[in-house]
This record gives structure tokens, C-alpha cells and sequence, in this order.
């Protein structure tokens, strides 16, 4: 059976550091876009780290919460592609195959979770900044639409080295770059087709919640909640 | 006045016209490539079957819709016939191409191992001791690779490994002298081995 | 003719004479010999160290072979070589544990940084006008070397400066060993936020003048004052590993996390339960819970040791700390504090953390000393789940540093300023490395002013900052990824640790090593300084220093010194096997039991109604990070802004003087003023107004120069009275509305550009 790539983000170790962003923006040559381009809500962060302030001064809660493309297995940004550029791999990751992209913008405004980036220019780096650029991750060019792949790239590369030492990918074995950086270890990722992995015993747990999942998108990343402290005051 | 002479003259407008418009496109055709690799190699012999702007430039797109290429110039008129007749293999010196994405082209030290003492009266070869001389690389222009608007990640080592002759994608280099591209890298050439050997034709097997 | 021949036929006529111009200039520039013999399109991984802020993560770096530019001996051409991709924690280090920060991710960039500084150069134009022209190595080496035997002559070797970022490791010995056989003045290490008063105040409570490695993976309580120990405080990233341990890494009960601040931080935001207190009243929290403690019998007062017997009135039970007596003055009700000490003590281990704002008021020593006191009744010290205190790794090269034990404070500057205000000619020549304090201290202290003073100014810069567009000379160093780096970071893990790192690439621009450069200053200076630095190059002293490891138990077991030093090499460093903390001595006895003494606050609470608190950038740091666009483009977590400054209100306050979320706003203190935008948030009392400090650089490269506001510029030049430190967080402001303004945050943009966006 082939794999089915899922996550599990735990929001009781999560800090909101942003390590995540900076580490998905390294790893995937995502540009910046500058700070007009930003102010026009341009930027592409293809992970960002929500924030919701709770309460009012002084009882305020602040609950962080790192949203990814949720690679959905009922993804609304799928059937609406003209171009079948976004379409479903055998994985179970949201594809998007870049030549195939004409830029209609339809999956972006399909796509309940705002994950998905258009290149409204061509991406430039002033050099030397182009020499950090990965050469396993395409750079994609104006008119455009990208988005997290769960480090596609990562995953090819472990397959392929696993198929050559003649075995299975091992749980943990794949670490896309958000879940590397993650120094509260926050983010796990696996193979939701193996009960056995992290990521699926995890993603059982009682405190697991899917985003928007009332919407009946299937993500395939889920949210460990909060758990608020009950110890006891008195030993 | 007749017809298809109103016809012709359309399609003669038409013509213009569309030059004008690809004159235009090709001066604002300014974007230097992103990437830290060499510039992409410009040898698509085929036209693309669709026209998508999935390019970098305009330019970049229209080039590939019309198959346009630069047909690389060899600084050193290098022969692969005459090192494999001698009983070299391709992995001689295109090493690593059984462990990684890419196979290595030898710098200059990598030949000069050899043409130290080998054949240093030949032309070709004193151009290369110059270059050696000058403390220089020698300039190779790639004949196969994808131009980075094709979005293609292709790996070299799965395929060795799972036996694919180096001359079923490079053509039979025993009869090249300067390696020109023999056979043509579309997606239908992939696809349809892909296909044959019942490997993955999923499109993130090779585009991401 | 199917209609696509026939528009390819058409459009071909016009896009011939088009196509045949498009060589790529590239191919003209000629090609080097690589240098390395590296396979195309394979990783190979690189350890490193990461040097953005002082907790010293081991790093990974990802290199595969790309093509550069670069000039070698005057020629631009191509090489191919070995390039950083991705940098990533190294898995075997004990600080990192293999993983990094969003600042230690972005290292990549200052490399790459396009306005690095790529030749040495000399000033051309006035002073500070940023004008510079390149010149030879040997020219510049020539320059400096005639400044420095020109003192040497005149007998004035004294009045030879160095101001460097703080420095530890072999780095360390060679500057401080430069200087003292030069007869300089001793080198000054400057960072804005140095935490020396914490340092002092351990050093007090428990002879150990150092900040604490935190255990949080075995706490089941913790109470941090004003401590961002999870986004930039001490070692960040060893303690968000511990951090998410303790959450939920573990059998049985989660850790609970209570933050005390005035300002919800990158961290407050993840506690449990989040507490504002009054502006410098931590220290009264910490021990009116130490009373809670003693006088519930739920702690001892001779259990706490010397720490507490610092404390006046601690034997009697702090009868003055009551929480119904001091509620008022902390702003927090005599019930939580009760309450929070209860679950404390029932919930050992139980460790407490000050850092930060705290510390930084006029009575942050004694703020420190309180926390100090706490965790020895917590039973904290140097057990699992509480504070530890790391031995460090202080062997030099076989020659004694001059200063190893040295630290400096931000004042150290203030010190040489005043100095250079009263004696112009107390310094002739004043070398400069990796410190920016003309951003990065008040404009009350004059630095910039004093600065401009100094006849000879050389900077060892990378980039072009505020300070050293000051300089005559600048001999710019390699980037971290290009040198050879070593460090024993004081905090972090219980293992003594030594981080070494070979350069992870070639150098891409004309630069030269640091330590490199003195050790060939030393010898062509000869004589004692020569003598003084006997070592060839860097990563000589480096091996000579790290063979005195190999006999010691650790991660690393070699059969010869040259198999140990290639290990040490492959592995990042040397650590010890065992997890040991630094046995406590008795601190300092001081002469009289400290006692609370009220933070003091410049500008009176009438004129200048709020109190003002700068605190780090997530991203930014201390600004010394401003210049990499992807710490300006990364949303800050908490307030999504980005390429940006902002200045937090609370809501009731905003309300108040009508202003709304992005209005340009004053701040005002009585030593300058800024302009910022507003920032709406509930997180933040309504009597304090924050800051985020990181922009504001007049001169710090394309992305950063002109953005924004730097809070330290207008900070009262307040000091902490038992350390001398800066007290950063002692200064009051007054904000007046001046008109509408805009505020990039990720998804909710206001801006001045035009109507229809500001609806979007």
C-alpha cells in the first residue's frame, strides 16, 4: 500500500517560535517579497504561525498555532484546477505540478486554509543570495501558484536511498524542514498507512482535532490541543 | 479584389504583428536565471506541445513552444568515441552517477591525469594542457539537462540502479566524437519507459 | 496548416532575430579549477557553529556543489564549489540537539548577504559619510600596522582601544592575548543584552558568575520572571528542547509554565498562566513567595543556603514580604501568590527564572538575587528539573588568556565614551569587532559623538552598520560559514562543552579570519607580541588547544592526537561524557544583608504617563539581524508584522487617545523621541508601552537601513545600582496620535498606499 503522508502538531509543545517559517523558507527557495509586495498580502509563507489572543487584560490567554497546507484528502483546491495542476498523488499529498499551472487562482480561493501562494512576479534574489537556492526544489516563476509540499523533495530523496539499501522507509526516517528545525519537537511527521508510526499513534490521541474539519476536507494534519495544568496545590 | 487575396494580406498582418509583439516580449526578457547552476543548456529539439507561461520570462516560454536552442560549442572537441574504443567506461568520468542526481564532467585535473603523458602532441589536447597551464577549468556546455521551467527533478542513480543503459537516454556514445544530443528528453520519452517498466508515472515522481 | 503551425510560422519571423542574442554573459566570465573534489547534486553535511547570539549551537550545514562568482587574485571567474544550502542543528550537540532557531536558520544569508562587505577598505570620504574605497590586504595590514608601531614608539600602546561582541573560546585568547602584549587597553566585549546582572547575581547567591543551564525537561513547575528563555533568552533553543519535554514529553503529569511580565512575550505567550506585575516588583513577587513558603512551613530558610542569607530578614521568615503587605505594590492579588507558592513546593522540582526586563530596572541585582533566593528555597540549585551551573571548558593554547574570566557589560561602553568626552586623547586607535554600539546604546551616552573623536578607527565588519561607517580602515572577516570557529558556551547543557567547526566553505569574497589577521599582525609586529602569539594561524592555536581534551573522558576516543583532532573536526567539538554542574561555591559575602530597594524611573509618572519597555525581536534579536530579508520578511509571531517596527498598547489605552491599529504614533521620552506605528494588543498592561528592539538602523544595509525605530536610542541612561549595567527597562514615555499611518502584518496589512487597500 503506498504511503500516506500525514502530520501531527502538538499545541502543548508548540512556542510559536517561527523557526518553522525561516527553516520552510531555506529549504523550498520560497523568495521574499519585499515590503510593498507584503503590505499587499503577497508574501509567501507557505507555514505561517497563527496567533489568537484570548480575554482581555489581565486575563489573556495566547494560543499559537503553526497552519501548513493540510493536504486534504477531499482537497477543495483539486477539482476546481482547469488544468488538473492540482490533483492528487498516490501518496496522498495535494500535488501541484507547476507546469501544468496557468495561474487562474481558482485553488487559492478554494482553498479554505489560505496556504496556497501566487507569484505575482518573478522571484529574484540579489546575488549573492541566489546561491543559498536548494536544486531540489524547482523555482517557480510568474503567474504561478505553490504551496507546502511536505518537503516532496525529502521524501523522493528517502525513497530513493531506501530503495536502494533494499528496504522500508523508517518511522521518522523523513523529517520535512519545519519538523527538523522544531526545537520543542512540536511537529511529528510519518506514514498515517502504518498504525504503528508516530504520527498515527499520535494522531489517535484524544486531544486530536483536524482544522476546519467540519468543512469534510480530511486533512491529514492534525492538532494535538492544549491541555490546561491540573496539578494540585497542595501535595 | 478577390478573396484570398483578402486572406493573404490578413495573415500577413497577422504575421507582423505577432513578430512585433514577440520583439517586445524578448526586450523585456530581462530576468537573469534564479538558479546558481550553469545557465540552463538551450537544447529542447522539440517544440513543446502546449503553450503554458509556466516560464521564467516570456521569452523562456516562447522559446520552448517553438523549440528554439543554442547548439552548445565544445571548447575542446573532446571524443568519446576514441576513450571508449580504448576500453574507458562512461562512469570513468562521469562519476557519482550511480550514487546522486548528477553525473560529474571531469574538470581539467580530472583529464590532465591521464594526458600528462597521453597523446600531448594532439591539438586538442595542448588546448587542454593550456587551459591547465592558466590555472583555468575547462568551459563545458551541458548538451542534455531540463531548463528549469520544466520544473523536472530527475535523478540518475535509481535509474542505473535499476539497469537502465546509460546509451537507452545519451544514444551509443561509441559513435559520437563531440557528444550532441541524440535523443530527445520529452516527457513522453520518460513516461513511455516509465510506463514499460511499470514504474511510477505520478507527477510528483519527477515534478517538484 | 492546423492553426498552431501556422502562428508558430508567424511569430517565428519576428522571434528569430530576437532569439539569436540571447548568450548568457555568464559563459564569458572564465572558469576556475575547483579546489574540492565534490560529487554534483550530493549533500555533504558540515559541522558549524552558529554565532548569532551567545548559546552557541552546534550546527549541521548542508553543502552541495554550486557555481559561484568569485575573485581570485584580482579576476572575476566562475568556481565551482562547495555551497551551504541549509543549515540544521547538529544532532550530537549538546546544546543544539539538533535543532536551531528562525535566527540560526537565517544564518545562510549572512554569507550570501549581497552588501557584504567583500575587500578590505579605506575611507575616502568625511567620516561616517560611508565612502569608501577598496584596497589591498597589504595596503590595509600596511595602514593599521603603522598606527599601532606609531603608538608603540610613542609609548602610548595604552591608548590602542578594542571593542569587540562578546568573546569566548580560542577567539577570545587571541584578541585579549593581542591586547595585553600590545600593552592596549584591555579589549571590551559589548552586546546589548550581555545579562550581566543575572551573571553577578549568581556569581553572589552561588560563586558561580554565569547565566544558568535550565533543566526544564525533569520541572514540574516553572515560574520564569520576565525570562524569554523560548524565543532569545540564554540558550533558547536547549531550553524549548526541555520546554517541550516538559509539556508533554513525559509519563504522568505535564510541567506547569507560569510567566510574570508586564508584556505578553514570545514566550508569556505559551505559559500556563501568565501574571502581569507592576515594572520591577519581581523581585518582591519572588520573595513575598519565599514568605508564602517559609511561613507555611513548606520550605526552610536555612535550606536556601548563602542565596538566601543575602537576603535581609530571610532568617526571620522575610516578615516585610507578606503577600496581603506587598499585593499592592506588585499589582498581583495576595490569593494567586498564595496560591502560586503552594503549587511550587507541591510540585517539585519547581525552578524559578528572572531574565530580561527584570533585570534590566534599577534594582534588577536585587530582582535577581530575590530569584536566586526562591529557587534555594525551591530546592532548585544544581539538582535535576532546576538550575545548573555548566563547567566551562577554560584551557587556552598553553598560554594563559589574559582576561578568560572577564565579561562585560553594555556599560563598559558607556565607560569609554565618558572617557574619550573627558580625555579626546585617551584613545588613538580603536579597533572594532562584530559590536554595533552606536545602534545599540542610548543616545544619552554619546557614543557616536565620542567615537567621532578617535583619530583611527579600524573595524573588522562584515557589513557596513552604524559603527563602522565610523571607521578609517575596514579588514573585513569571513562569515562564520567561511572561518574556523571554536566556543565554549557557558550555559545550555551539563556537559562540558567545546565547539569546534573547520570552515564549512571557501571564502566568496576577498576576507580574512579575524584571529587570523592579529596573529599576522603579532608577527610582523614581533618582539613580545610576537612572542605572545606563537601560533602560525587560528586553527593551529585551535589544535593546540584541543589536544589537552584527548586524555579527558568525552564524546570523542582517538588512538593518536591527530586522529583525535580529525574527530573533534567531524564531530563539531568535544563534550564531556558525564553530565556534571559546576560544584557551588559560597558566593560573595556582602557586608550588609541586601535589601528591597524600589526601582527608580526617569521622567516623572505625570508628564510622561507609561512605562516603556524595548524588548528583543523574535527575529531581529538585538538588531544585529535586521539586514537579512528573511528575518524582515517573517512574520513576528506575535504581532505578524513584518519589515517593520511597532509600538505595543494595550487596547483601554489605544482607546483613550483615539488611536487606532497602524496610526503613526510619538513616543517620547525626556532624552529623545521616535516614530512607530501603533499596535493594538490585550497582552500588555495598560500603564506600559513596548518596543521592539531591531530596526531603526540609519545605515545597516539595502534591507534594513531607514526602517522603523530603534527603541534603545531613546532610553534613559538609567543604571542598575548594584552592577552599573543599563537599566533598560527604567524609563518612562509620553505618545501622542500624529496621523494615520501603515503597518505591514501578515494577512491584515494597513497601509498608506492607497485607498481600495486599506479596505481590502
Amino acid at each position: 500500500m503506498a504511503h500516506q503522508w500525514g502530520m501531527v502538531i502538538d499545541l502543548d509543545r508548540c512556542t510559536g517560535c517561527a523557526a518553522c517559517v525561516v527553516a520552510c523558507h531555506a529549504e523550498n527557495n520560497i523568495s521574499t517579497v519585499g515590503e510593498d509586495q507584503a503590505a499587499r498580502g503577497r508574501a509567501k509563507h507557505w507555514i505561517r504561525v497563527e496567533r489568537y489572543y484570548e480575554g482581555e487584560f489581565p486575563d489573556v490567554r495566547v494560543k499559537f498555532m503553526p497552519v501548513l497546507c493540510q493536504q486534504c484528502d477531499a482537497a477543495p483546491c483539486e477539482p476546481v484546477c482547469p488544468t488538473f495542476a492540482s490533483y492528487h498523488t498516490i501518496e496522498g499529498l495535494n500535488g501541484q505540478v507547476y507546469n501544468r499551472c496557468i495561474g487562474t487562482r481558482y485553488c487559492a480561493n478554494a482553498c479554505p486554509y489560505n496556504v496556497r501562494f501566487f507569484n505575482f512576479y518573478n522571484p529574484e534574489w540579489d546575488k549573492p543570495l541566489n546561491l543559498q537556492l536548494n536544486p531540489d526544489v524547482s523555482v517557480r516563476s510568474v503567474g504561478i501558484m505553490e504551496k507546502c509540499t511536505f518537503c516532496v523533495q525529502r521524501i523522493k530523496a528517502s525513497e530513493i536511498q531506501a530503495e536502494a539499501e533494499k528496504r522500508a522507509v523508517k518511522d521518522g526516517e523523513i523529517q520535512p524542514a519545519c519538523v527538523q528545525s522544531c526545537s520543542p519537537h512540536a511537529m511529528v511527521f510519518g506514514d498515517l498507512s502504518d498504525p504503528q508510526s508516530e504520527v498515527s499513534r499520535l494522531a489517535r490521541s484524544s486531544r486530536g482535532t483536524k482544522l476546519l474539519g467540519e468543512l469534510g476536507t480530511q486533512p491529514k494534519v492534525t492538532y494535538l490541543q492544549r491541555e490546561s495544568w491540573h496539578g494540585a496545590e497542595n501535595a | 479584389m478577390s478573396r484570398s487575396n483578402l486572406g493573404l494580406k490578413r495573415c500577413l498582418r497577422v504575421t507582423v504583428f505577432l513578430g512585433m509583439i514577440i520583439l517586445v516580449l524578448s526586450l523585456l526578457d530581462r530576468t537573469s536565471p534564479a538558479q546558481d547552476t550553469a545557465p540552463p543548456p538551450q537544447t529542447m529539439t522539440q517544440s513543446s506541445p502546449i503553450f503554458t507561461p509556466a516560464h521564467r520570462t516570456v521569452m523562456d516560454a516562447v522559446r520552448e513552444f517553438f523549440g528554439s536552442r543554442q547548439k552548445p560549442v565544445q571548447p575542446i572537441a573532446y571524443t568519446h568515441k576514441v576513450h571508449l574504443a580504448n576500453g574507458m567506461q562512461c562512469t570513468d568520468c562521469h562519476v557519482g552517477v550511480d550514487r546522486g542526481p548528477d553525473a560529474r564532467i571531469p574538470s581539467v585535473n580530472f583529464c590532465m591525469t591521464c594526458h600528462q603523458v597521453i597523446a600531448t602532441d594532439k591539438p586538442e589536447i595542448k588546448k587542454l594542457a593550456a587551459y591547465r597551464a592558466r590555472g583555468e577549468d575547462i568551459p563545458w556546455q551541458r548538451v542534455y539537462g531540463f531548463l528549469p521551467s520544466a520544473h523536472v527533478k530527475f535523478n540518475h542513480a535509481p535509474h542505473i540502479r535499476a539497469g537502465v543503459d546509460c546509451a537507452q537516454c545519451h544514444g551509443d556514445m561509441t559513435k559520437q566524437t563531440v557528444a550532441v544530443r541524440m535523443v530527445d528528453h520529452t516527457m513522453g520519452f520518460c513516461v513511455q519507459c516509465h510506463r514499460e517498466k511499470n514504474v511510477s508515472v505520478d507527477c510528483v515522481a519527477c515534478h517538484y | 496548416m492546423e492553426r498552431r503551425d501556422f502562428l508558430k510560422i508567424s511569430a517565428a519571423t519576428g522571434a528569430v532575430a530576437a532569439l539569436e542574442g540571447c548568450g548568457n554573459p555568464d559563459h564569458q566570465l572564465i572558469r576556475f579549477v575547483p579546489e574540492e573534489d565534490m560529487l554534483p547534486g550530493l549533500a555533504t553535511w558540515k559541522p558549524s557553529i552558529c554565532t548569532l547570539c551567545p548559546a552557541g549551537c552546534g550546527m549541521l550545514v548542508r553543502v552541495m556543489q554550486g557555481e559561484a562568482e568569485v575573485v581570485r587574485n584580482g579576476q572575476l571567474g566562475i568556481l565551482k564549489m562547495g555551497l551551504p544550502k541549509k543549515l540544521e542543528g547538529n544532532p550530537a550537540h549538546p546544546i543544539s540537539h539538533g535543532r536551531l532557531c528562525p535566527r540560526g536558520q537565517a544564518g545562510l544569508q549572512v554569507t550570501y548577504h549581497p552588501d557584504r562587505i567583500k575587500t578590505p577598505l579605506a575611507r575616502s570620504g568625511p567620516r561616517g559619510s560611508g565612502q569608501f574605497q577598496e584596497i589591498t590586504w597589504d595596503e590595509a595590514m600596511k595602514q593599521l600596522l603603522s598606527h599601532l608601531t606609531a603608538l608603540q614608539t610613542s609609548n602610548e600602546q595604552g591608548k590602542i582601544g578594542f571593542l569587540t561582541s562578546p568573546l569566548r573560546g580560542q577567539r577570545k585568547t587571541i584578541v585579549h592575548g593581542f591586547a595585553a602584549a600590545l600593552k592596549a587597553a584591555p579589549p571590551i566585549e559589548f552586546a546589548f543584552l550581555a545579562s550581566r546582572t543575572i551573571q553577578e547575581a549568581n556569581a553572589w547567591s552561588f560563586g558561580s558568575d554565569a547565566l544558568p543551564t535550565v533543566d526544564l525537561s525533569h520541572s514540574n513547575y516553572l515560574i520564569s520572571f520576565g525570562a524569554d528563555f523560548l524565543g532569545t533568552w540564554n540558550s533558547p533553543v536547549a531550553q524549548s528542547v526541555g520546554y517541550g519535554h516538559m509539556r508533554n514529553g513525559r509519563t504522568g503529569q505535564p510541567g506547569k509554565f507560569v510567566q510574570v511580565e508586564s508584556r505578553i512575550s514570545q514566550t508569556g505567550a505559551s505559559a500556563d498562566e501568565w501574571i502581569p506585575s507592576q515594572p520591577g516588583m519581581d523581585g518582591v513577587f519572588a520573595l513575598s513567595l519565599a514568605h508564602v513558603i517559609l511561613s507555611e512551613k513548606l520550605g526552610t530558610a536555612g535550606a536556601a543556603g548563602h542565596a538566601g542569607a543575602l537576603i535581609a530578614g530571610w532568617s526571620e521568615g522575610l516578615p516585610d514580604y507578606a503577600p496581603a503587605a506587598v499585593e499592592k505594590q506588585i499589582g498581583v492579588p495576595a490569593a494567586t501568590i498564595s496560591r502560586i507558592a503552594r503549587e511550587a513546593a507541591a510540585n517539585a522540582p519547581a525552578v524559578a527564572l528572572i531574565g530580561d526586563g527584570p533585570a534590566a530596572h534599577t534594582n534588577g541585582f536585587f530582582n535577581a538575587l530575590a530569584v536566586n533566593a526562591l529557587n534555594a528555597v525551591l530546592g532548585s540549585v544544581g539538582k535535576p528539573g532546576g538550575i545548573v551551573f555548566s563547567p566551562v571548558w577554560t584551557s587556552q593554547s598553553g598560554k594563559p588568556g589574559a582576561a578568560e574570566g572577564k565579561k562585560d557589560g553594555e556599560s563598559s561602553v558607556r565607560t569609554l565614551a565618558e572617557q574619550i568626552h573627558a580625555t579626546p586623547d585617551s584613545v588613538k586607535v580603536l579597533l572594532v569587532d562584530g559590536a554595533n554600539p552606536v545602534f545599540a546604546t542610548p543616545m544619552a551616552w554619546r557614543v557616536r559623538e565620542a567615537f567621532e573623536k578617535v583619530p583611527f578607527i579600524a573595524s573588522f565588519g562584515s557589513f557596513i552598520d552604524e559603527t563602522t561607517v565610523l571607521a578609517d580602515l575596514i579588514l573585513p572577516d569571513h562569515s562564520p560559514l567561511e572561518s574556523w570557529l571554536d566556543d565554549s558556551p557557558e550555559s545550555g547543557s551539563t556537559k562540558t562543552v567545546a565547539s569546534l567547526a573547520p570552515p564549512a566553505m571557501q571564502p566568496l569574497h576577498n576576507t580574512r579570519s579575524m584571529p587570523d589577521v592579529l596573529l599576522d599582525l603579532a608577527h610582523q609586529l614581533g618582539g613580545p607580541v610576537a612572542a605572545a602569539l606563537p601560533w602560525k594561524t587560528y586553527d593551529d592555536a585551535l589544535k593546540i588547544a584541543f589536544s589537552s581534551l584527548q586524555k579527558q573522558k568525552g564524546s570523542v576516543s582517538a588512538t593518536d592526537a591527530d586522529d583525535f583532532w580529525t574527530k573533534v573536526k567531524d564531530q563539531g567539538g568535544w563534550w564531556s561524557a558525564e553530565d556534571k554542574s559546576v560544584s557551588l561555591a559560597a558566593g560573595k559575602i556582602p557586608a550588609a544583608a541586601v535589601k528591597n530597594t524600589a526601582p527608580q524611573f526617569d521622567g516623572s509618572p505625570d508628564q510622561f504617563p507609561f512605562h516603556f519597555l524595548p524588548f528583543a525581536s523574535q527575529l531581529c534579536y538585538d538588531g544585529s539581524l535586521a539586514h537579512l530579508p528573511w528575518m524582515q520578511e517573517s512574520p513576528d509571531p506575535l504581532s505578524t508584522v513584518m519589515w517593520g517596527t511597532w509600538v505595543e498598547m494595550n487596547p483601554r489605552t489605544a482607546e483613550k487617545l483615539a488611536i487606532k491599529q497602524g496610526d503613526t504614533i510619538e513616543v517620547a521620552s525626556q532624552h529623545g523621541s521616535l516614530r512607530a506605528p501603533a499596535l493594538i494588543a490585550p497582552g500588555i498592561a495598560p500603564d506600559v508601552i513596548a518596543m521592539p528592539i531591531g530596526q531603526g538602523h540609519t545605515n545597516f544595509t539595502r534591507y534594513a537601513s531607514g526602517r522603523g525605530a530603534n527603541p534603545i536610542s531613546i532610553l534613559a541612561p538609567m543604571v542598575e545600582s548594584g552592577t552599573g549595567s543599563l537599566a533598560w527597562a527604567a524609563t518612562r514615555v509620553k505618545i501622542s496620535h500624529i496621523s494615520e499611518g501603515k503597518i505591514v502584518m501578515f494577512g491584515a496589512s494597513l497601509t498608506d498606499a492607497s485607498p481600495e487597500l486599506k479596505h481590502r
